[in-house]
């Protein structure tokens, strides 16, 4: 163990040595980059150096403006600090590491510091500072995937009762299209009543009582609006910043931008209930960004993350022993041929037996009072309940630092029936928001985690008929306006912020775009949505698209 | 190859490393001008382009400093660039200004200079300013080949150019990998699989010096050739077996795939593999070959959720159909230019369209593959058939009474037949084919053909409206009836009678609402009814009065008997008079595209209420005339007509529709078909790249960059393929030879593989880029010659060992002075498993198969889509032909960075991660080969003496994973495990039924496959070094 412990200030000294003599043109460096929490998690990171084109910024002189150069940049520096590393690993180490010694390396870093052992986390995931303080450090996304009608939740418009059964003047409606009825459809007034709650005096709908009670925590964007007017684009555009798929998502952004604070779960981790998903998985893709940060969905049944079990009849002590030989076998090699890429190989395969170790227990739901679990009305093993458990398990999953938890919950596409259709949608869920919210609060989490509801966009004030498809009673996509709510981290509690028009149809005040929620989530986590960029096909793409779109200062804290 | 003649030869050449790469320091010296394309245009490029370049719509102040003209251009008294003479140079100045509204780059943009840049800039004007060519656009020449030092080393050209960079840098070549490393690295390398021991040893002790050589001419002949290199270039392609978007439904596509493979296997010249991929429609007398290969464009995502606008999401295929030739053959970010003008290479908004629309003008069709094997199983089964037809009347039931049973089954069939044929001659009435005079549309095209029946082509929406219009003149009677018939044809989707092709049926049609007038007046409908209706989708009915009831929502469809004609009839309150003109109005209106494709309209003077029948029109038209007018063949067409339908014959019928059903369908693969050219699509600029904000309209041509090297301007999808491969496009020869430089190296010489515009890394042996591109066309452009030289130079062959000292001068690779060192791709990493274990099937080609993986992965995608694992041979199958969903990759090669057939490309990612850690130690379709691997070894190394077969069995493993034997002290570890193993299993801690995953398991066979599992993981097994 001495002689580890001498490895492990050999790294450090020499890594400051690699300052001294880096053959770097020093202006190109910013000093955090040699602060010891970036160093020591990528000093292996041969997988960063693969994804760059550092020696294209070295010739060409690019401006240093966005993470991905700061990434390159660090890429170099790492580059450098990686063979400082490997000389020291060879010519004082040795090859003949023994096994204690590597365990010691890999498992985690010292006891009681937030940093740990050098190569203990070499990974692209490795955390990285902000732009600027961030108020959030991590994202629960509650995506209600079909598109909840706002009309008949958040967005009270006595108006359409009125004029239920007529058409909407044709000026409002010109030019617009849709997915399923033609514009000139008739009028559907509300389907439930609506009252005014808490000291902020949100007005909501009968059908979410539970919202209702934490009111004062939340705030609304009622004057959100979209691009797109089918599921499958739209809600690709909330996830990715494009209708289109195959661009990074929100996720993979943040997982790229900021690195990950678990180092025993995947940073981006997808939480699925209720019916079908239009978007799929391009919704969780890293895109054009380093596959490793896309995100990993949990599964529904058998194991939470695909293979962390070991195989039937293999125990821990197998598995560790199986380990133990690969990476004995690796370290052999590492020292005959020298590729560092296979230190990576001997980290992740570290990282796996962790992961695999932990899974159980995080999934273990009996370790949380009933109290709790009441609470959210979740209930283990029980499908119908799955919301409620997913909303229980990304609080797990926020304490554990995994920092972007993505839970769809698909169902909300009522094109019939809106009203049964909401009032069995708000049974599943009403009652795990609030519960996530609370609970997130009584334990201090809620000043440092944001939280998003919200769908990919709204429903038309026109009522939804066809016989062909046997719908009534229903509306149709209407990606005009439509209502988001956030609370948490970053969030100024209480806001109601943007109205649409007396039919509910277009944005009367402070329209928010798609691309100005996602500049607004970035914000919080202390991100400039215009300087994380990735260049891909030429371009300097961004999640938040090339308009000028921008956080929403009135929802700000 | 004589070398030492060949550098002779190249005496006295000056050849100078001209690439800045790896100078951290790009400055030039200082008694140097700095070079436009190596140092200035860099810092222009990144500084200053972006508001001065070619985007003439963000130009800031009408300068631009793209070209000499423009940076010279007067400004009002000053010049931006004054040649010669920087100090009245008005960019120096303005970079050198404290004054925050002068200084340049603003400092609000971002964007900063360097005192070294200004420097190299202030020295490149001193020295005249002089702008040149991107080397990218410069067509290649052939550059003689460098001297070297040291001369034994180089084998080819390519190791001359290598070693001459070396040498100037102080650097010397790795030795030559060993010959175990070097077997697996040129196996995995030309036909993505590994040697096995058997074929390892044969090279390693092959003592003819030209073993190497012919080992490699034996793998490039090897079928197996063309899967691997077919993988690479379905990335390029976008290939996949779903449609993507919210269903992503399964697609046909596959002949394409197989298409590829059959041309990398028969070496087919890349000029025209190029043009029968982008164009093998257009040319003359395409063959079924060349018109499968065009699927390369229809890889592009098919959006089939309802609801959407078809013409939206055709767009957005157009557009990375655009995007893709640019990457793939230009090596150009040209899908920058979708939205405005490129902001750093010569690509203009105009020429972004124009190149669109060379690629705009085809339809999208079905292509049915009549393969020999099918068709062959189809005329045994058809002859069945008609034999059972020609047997029908003789099953006839007998009438019960005297005579024989021939007399009375005689007796009985016409009793019946004439009872039918009087109902159907008092049912049938006389139809007269109404000619249109003129047929309007809100967009597809209809045109009357010879049976008088109308065809729709051209694009379709979803909503629909023909607008017909019918004279009356040539009836002799006011008409009280018409009659539409809709009719299959093997031009429309799955045979018609509809054109729906994405979210309904294929072939299905949903027919809203017919208005009618005439002479101007209202006509109205009393009564509709129709041979047959059926609606797909939904809970409707496909009444036939719904076409009347003023309801949008309702309509007529025949879903599910797509192929085959069917008949509506309405009938007229008041008859309308034989004259003047009928004009008819269909809408077509639902949430996906589905207007009918073939149609014809009758009308009739008869009296009564006629009804639609399903008797086919001529039969009813015979039926209808006078029976003394009836030849012997229209007698026997009824009565076969009669068989086919007669209660009676139910039950002998039921053999001829099995027979039926059991018809095998000839696979169809997705095509493109140029439009005819009475009906060309128009292409337009789209304002900002969207859809909805169509511009002037645009004549298809080469962007104007490219112009003055070609001597014809392309103007259509051929022209522009020939194109692509000719002269007039500079990029071709150095974009493909760096694809393949990629394969083999991990790197391309142009590191950005799919952008060698001005944004892109300059390539770090631009002389050999170039000569290697002169090559390959010289060598009639052959890939597998490409692959050849490569493989069989010194600089492929080094060592991929790496030295703490090759790390600090070169930890890239950039100069080459080692071998290739990668974990595989994806497939391979399954394929060079599934090899190991014995399991693997050699069959080339056909449909995509279903290896094993939990149905949780697919559940996540729409529809709670299922995983049909498949059973037998198909079940290990090379992972090419892994059916590829897009919306729920196969879990196993997703986590090895396979890409999901979404975008084009050029370049995966190379990951290691713990997921990929967990999916070889845990997935069920690996421990599957684990086990097989191990049950070889323990099979193949019987137990006589112990510990001889222990070490027998452990080399046997290693080497079917690693091909080269272990040492020692590896061999001992391997031992070890399995000792420690094989005891707990022998006391009962570990349980040998679960691990051999079978019932009579023992703990001898359960510790070798435990063995085989982690030597499975072993880096080395994964790598290609």
């Amino acid at each position: 163990m001495d002689h580890v412990g001498s490895c492990d200030h050999e790294l450090r000294r020499n890594h400051h040595e690699a300052v001294d003599h880096t053959v770097f043109d020093h202006t190109v460096f910013d000093h955090t980059v040699f602060d010891h929490t970036v160093f020591d998690h990528t000093v292996f990171d041969h997988t960063v150096f693969d994804h760059t084109v550092f020696d294209y910024i070295a010739a060409t002189g690019r401006a240093l403006d966005s993470i991905d150069v700061r990434r390159e940049q660090k890429a170099m520096n790492t580059e450098f600090l990686k063979l400082q590393t490997r000389r020291h690993f060879f010519n004082d180490c040795g090859v003949g590491l023994g096994k204690i010694a590597l365990a010691s390396l890999l498992s985690g870093g010292a006891a009681g510091s937030s940093i740990a052992a050098p190569a203990s986390r070499p990974s692209p995931t490795s955390p990285q500072p902000p732009h600027f303080p961030a108020r959030a450090k991590r994202v629960i996304y509650l995506f209600m995937a079909g598109a909840p009608s706002q009309l008949e939740l958040f967005d009270y418009k006595p108006k359409l009762v009125e004029l239920e059964g007529k058409p909407i003047p044709p000026s409002v409606v010109k030019g617009q299209r849709y997915a399923f009825i033609q514009p000139d459809a008739a009028v559907l007034a509300p389907r439930f009543r609506f009252k005014k709650h808490g000291d902020s005096g949100a007005e909501l709908s009968e059908m979410l009582p539970h919202l209702a009670g934490i009111v004062d925590d939340v705030s609304f964007v009622r004057s959100a609006h979209t691009d797109l007017f089918n599921h499958s684009p739209a809600q690709l555009f909330v996830n990715t910043g494009s209708g289109i798929p195959g661009r990074p998502s929100m996720g993979s952004w943040l997982s790229y931008g900021l690195g990950s604070e678990a180092n025993d779960l995947p940073s981006f981790v997808v939480l699925k209930s209720g019916g079908s998903l239009s978007g799929g998985a391009s919704m969780w893709s890293a895109g054009f960004l380093p596959s490793t940060h896309q995100g990993v969905p949990f599964r529904g049944q058998g194991d939470p993350i695909l293979h962390v079990s070991n195989p039937p009849g293999y125990d821990m002590r197998a598995q560790r022993d199986s380990l133990d030989l690969i990476q004995r076998q690796n370290r052999k090699r590492l020292g005959v041929v020298g590729d560092p890429e296979i230190l990576t190989r001997i980290n992740a395969y570290e990282m796996a037996y962790r992961m695999q170790t932990r899974a159980p227990e995080l999934m273990d739901f009996s370790q949380e009072t009933a109290e709790t679990v009441s609470m959210y009305g979740a209930e283990s093993g029980n499908s119908k309940q799955a919301f409620a458990n997913n909303c229980l398990l990304a609080r797990r999953l926020a304490e554990r630092g995994v920092r972007f938890i993505q839970v769809y919950h698909a169902g909300w596409d009522h094109h019939s029936n809106v009203e049964g259709g909401v009032r069995a949608q708000c049974r599943q869920t009403d009652q795990a928001c609030a519960a996530l919210i609370r609970d997130l609060k009584q334990r201090g989490l809620l000043d440092d985690t944001l939280v998003v509801w919200g769908g990919e966009f709204g429903r038309t004030p026109m009522v939804e008929t066809s016989a062909a498809l046997g719908r009534s009673m229903g509306r149709d996509h209407h990606p005009q306006a439509f209502t988001m709510w956030f609370a948490g981290g970053g969030i100024r509690p209480g806001v109601s912020l943007g109205r649409t028009d007396e039919l509910g149809f277009h944005v009367a005040e402070d329209p928010v775009h798609v691309h100005d929620v996602q500049a607004t989530i970035l914000h919080c986590l202390g991100i400039d949505h215009r300087r994380l960029t990735f260049r891909f096909r030429g371009l300097n793409f961004r999640l938040t698209g090339v308009e000028e779109n921008a956080p929403v200062e009135g929802l700000l804290a | 190859m004589p070398i030492e003649r060949f550098l002779l030869g190249c005496a006295g050449v000056v050849w100078l490393m001209a690439s800045p790469v790896l100078c951290a320091d790009a400055a030039p010296r200082p008694d140097q001008v700095p070079s436009f394309n190596r140092d200035v245009r860099p810092i222009l490029a990144s500084k200053c382009f972006e508001c001065h370049g070619p985007d003439e719509e963000s130009r800031e102040a009408d300068l631009r400093l793209d070209t000499r003209e423009g940076a010279t251009a007067d400004l009002g008294g000053s010049r931006a660039l004054s040649p010669g003479d920087p100090e009245s140079s008005e960019m120096v100045a303005r970079m050198l200004s404290d004054d925050p509204d002068e200084k340049m780059p603003p400092p609000d943009s971002g964007k900063s200079l360097t005192a070294a840049q200004i420097e190299t800039l202030s020295r490149w004007i001193t020295g005249g300013g002089k702008y040149e060519r991107h080397w990218a656009f410069i067509p290649p020449e052939r550059p003689a080949a460098p001297v070297v030092k040291t001369t034994n080393w180089p084998r080819n050209e390519i190791d001359a150019f290598v070693l001459a960079r070396l040498e100037s840098q102080g650097l010397k070549p790795s030795p030559e990998a060993d010959r175990y490393t070097l077997v697996r690295r040129v196996y995995l390398d030309l036909i993505g699989l590994p040697p096995s021991p058997e074929q390892a040893d044969a090279f390693v002790l092959d003592r003819d010096p030209q073993a190497y050589e012919n080992l490699v001419d034996r793998l490039l002949r090897s079928k197996h050739y063309g899967e691997r290199w077919a993988r690479q270039w379905l990335d390029l392609a976008r290939y996949s077996d779903t449609n993507g978007y919210e269903k992503d439904r399964q697609r046909s596509i596959w002949p394409y795939r197989d298409w590829v493979i059959n041309a990398l296997n028969e070496d087919m010249p890349f000029d025209q593999f190029t043009i029968e991929q982008l164009a093998g429609d257009m040319l003359p007398g395409a063959m079924l070959e060349q018109r499968i290969a065009t699927g390369f464009h229809r890889n592009t995502m098919l959006n089939e959720e309802g609801g959407i606008d078809p013409l939206e999401y055709r767009f957005y295929a157009m557009v990375d159909r655009v995007a893709t030739t640019g990457t793939l053959w230009m090596g150009l970010t040209v899908g920058c230019a979708q939205c405005h003008s490129h902001k750093y290479d010569p690509i203009t908004h105009t020429d972004y369209y124009r190149m669109l629309a060379l690629l705009d003008n085809a339809d999208e069709p079905d292509l049915s593959v009549p393969y020999p094997a099918i068709a062959k199983d189809r005329e045994r089964i058809e002859a069945e058939i008609v034999k059972h037809e020609a047997e029908l009347a003789g099953q006839f039931p007998p009438a019960s009474g005297e005579g024989s049973v021939d007399e009375r089954r005689e007796r009985k069939l016409e009793a019946h037949f004439t009872e039918w044929l009087e109902a159907e001659q008092s049912r049938a009435v006389n139809w007269t084919t109404l000619r249109p005079s003129h047929l309007k549309t809100n967009l597809p095209k209809l045109e009357l053909l010879d049976d008088e029946s109308i065809f729709s082509s051209g694009d379709i929406t979803k909503r629909d409206v023909f607008t017909l219009t019918f004279p009356l003149g040539e009836l002799s009677a006011p008409a009280t009836a018409l009659r539409l018939e809709v009719l299959p044809d093997e031009r429309l989707p799955a045979g018609g009678p509809g054109r729906a092709y994405y979210e309904g049926r294929k072939g299905d049609f949903f027919l809203s609402e017919i208005t009618a007038t005439a002479g101007g007046q209202p006509v109205t409908f009393a009564s509709a009814s129709a041979s047959y209706g059926k609606i797909a989708i939904g809970s409707g009915n496909a009444d036939a009065q719904n076409v009347f009831d003023g309801n949008g929502s309702t309509g007529w469809s025949t879903a599910e008997r797509e192929g085959e004609p069917h008949q509506l009839v309405l009938n007229l309150q008041t008859p309308v008079a034989a004259a003047g003109d009928l004009q008819l109005v269909f809408v077509f209106e639902r949430h996906f595209a589905a207007s009918l494709g073939r149609f014809r309209v009758s009308a009739t003077t008869a009296s009564g209420e006629p009804t639609a029948s399903a008797v086919p029109v001529d039969l009813e038209a015979l039926l209808a005339r006078d029976s003394s007018s009836w030849t012997d063949s229209d007698r026997i067409a009824q009565k076969k007509y009669f068989l086919s339908v007669t209660p009676q014959l139910a039950e002998a019928r039921k053999k001829l529709d099995e027979l039926r059903s059991q018809l095998p369908k000839f696979p169809t693969t997705m095509v493109m078909q140029e439009r005819p050219v009475d009906n060309p699509r128009k292409t337009f600029r789209h304002h900002r790249g969207e859809y909805l904000q169509t511009r002037e309209d645009v004549a298809p041509g080469a962007p104007a960059v490219f112009r003055s090297l070609g001597q014809d301007e392309p103007t259509n999808r051929l022209a522009f393929a020939r194109w692509l491969v000719s002269r007039s496009n500079p990029l071709v020869g150095r974009v493909t030879v760096n694809r393949a430089w990629r394969a083999l190296f991990g790197n391309g010489l142009v590191r950005t593989s799919g952008d060698f515009g001005t944004q892109a890394d300059p390539p770090t042996h631009p002389e050999l880029l170039d000569w290697l591109a002169r090559e390959f066309v010289e060598q009639g452009w052959s890939l597998k010659k490409l692959h050849r030289l490569i493989v069989t130079s010194a600089t492929y062959r080094q060592s991929s060992r790496v030295t703490t000292e090759l790390i600090a001068r070169d930890a890239g690779n950039r100069l080459l002075a080692r071998g290739p060192r990668t974990r595989v791709d994806a497939e391979m990493v399954r394929d060079m498993i599934l090899s190991a274990s014995g399991l693997l099937s050699d069959k080339v080609g056909g449909k995509s198969v279903y290896p094993p993986q939990p149905d949780s992965v697919t559940a996540l995608a729409y529809g709670d889509t299922k995983w049909p694992v498949s059973a037998g041979e198909d079940r290990y199958r090379r992972s090419l032909y892994t059916f590829s969903k897009r919306t729920a990759p196969f879990a196993a090669y997703a986590v090895f960075d396979a890409p999901s057939g979404e975008n084009c490309t050029a370049r995966r990612d190379r990951s290691n991660t713990p997921l990929q850690a967990l999916t070889l130690l845990n997935d069920e379709m690996f421990l599957e080969l684990a086990r097989a691997l191990a049950r070889t070894a323990v099979d193949q190394q019987p137990t006589s003496t112990a510990s001889a077969s222990a070490d027998g069995r452990a080399t046997f493993l290693f080497r079917r994973l690693l091909t080269r034997p272990p040492d020692d002290g590896e061999l001992e570890a391997l031992l070890e495990f399995v000792q420690s193993q094989r005891s707990r299993l022998k006391n009962g801690e570990l349980d040998a039924t679960l691990i051999c995953g079978e019932e009579d398991a023992s703990a001898e066979l359960a510790a070798w496959i435990m063995l085989a599992r982690a030597i499975m993981n072993f880096d080395e097994t994964i790598t290609k070094q």
